[in-house]
């Protein structure tokens, strides 16, 4: 099974998780633990950068909303940016842009 | 008339990959896109409208075969059939699999906020936005037909 390209930087209460490549049913999987372990330390705010994400489907945009309600639901901020192209049309397609400020 | 392109992969998301990038070449034949690095032959970034759509819903429709036919465990094989036209790229997708419900699918909430952001359920409504056509017949052979045309085009009779 292919192993997503993602790097996780703790620094004090800010958490940033940056994600490359494509994001997708096959890879969303172990992005998904690390986002229980991101969520499980209650950061402050979390920073998602998508610049490098050139590929995302519906497994992988379900992975980014449970980052999302994750963190919310501990009273953290997150914000999500960077996205383009083909990752930017499926959240606009899904109406999640305006919810995620992209 | 060129025949279609054929692929025949095990049911089973280890040959997703391998679908997608044929599916993706098949599209830049009928969008002439080119490869954002023209180093790299099987990149699958795509940026062309054209084919992010076709992309974005095969891999859909592919992820929903080895789901939901074959329940993750494969057993059978997806036959894809790809016809590229002038203007416009007709994917036929077929599993003997289970067949699925694609009038049970749910619709987007209206009102999207933190509480209402779904996490599954988004294929075939991605799939079925992108594309100018999807179908879905219960077999078996169960068959997806997916159809894609460039803008301003019409259904056409030359093939590339």
């Amino acid at each position: 099974m292919p192993t997503p390209a993602y790097d996780v930087q703790r620094s004090n209460n800010a958490t940033t998780l940056s994600v490359r490549g494509s994001l997708d049913i096959n890879t969303a999987p172990q992005l998904a633990e690390e986002i229980d372990n991101i969520v499980g330390t209650k950061p402050g705010e979390v920073f998602v950068d998508l610049s490098g994400l050139d590929l995302i489907d519906s497994s992988g945009v379900a992975a980014l909303v449970k980052l999302y309600k994750g963190i919310r639901s501990t009273g953290g901020a997150i914000t999500i940016s960077g996205a383009r192209d083909q990752p930017l049309q499926i959240f606009k397609l899904l109406r999640m842009d305006k919810v995620f400020n992209l | 008339m060129a025949p279609p392109i054929r692929l025949t992969v095990p049911g089973t998301l280890r040959y997703r990959d391998l679908a997608v990038r044929m599916v993706a070449e098949s599209a830049r034949l009928v969008s002439c896109s080119s490869h954002r690095n023209p180093n790299d032959p099987l990149d699958t970034d795509v940026r062309d409208p054209f084919d992010t759509a076709i992309v974005s819903a095969f891999a859909e429709i592919f992820n929903n075969v080895a789901i939901h036919a074959y329940k993750r465990k494969g057993g059978g094989t997806i036959e894809i059939s790809i016809t590229p036209h002038e203007r416009e790229l007709v994917i036929e997708v077929k599993d003997t699999g289970s067949t699925f419900d694609i009038d049970n699918v749910a619709p987007l909430p209206t009102e999207l906020d933190v509480d209402t952001l779904p996490e599954g359920g988004m294929g075939i409504h991605i799939a079925k936005t992108m594309l100018d056509e999807v179908t879905y017949e219960p077999g078996p052979p169960n068959l997806w037909r997916l159809c894609k045309r460039l803008p301003g085009g019409t259904n056409a009779d030359t093939r590339v």
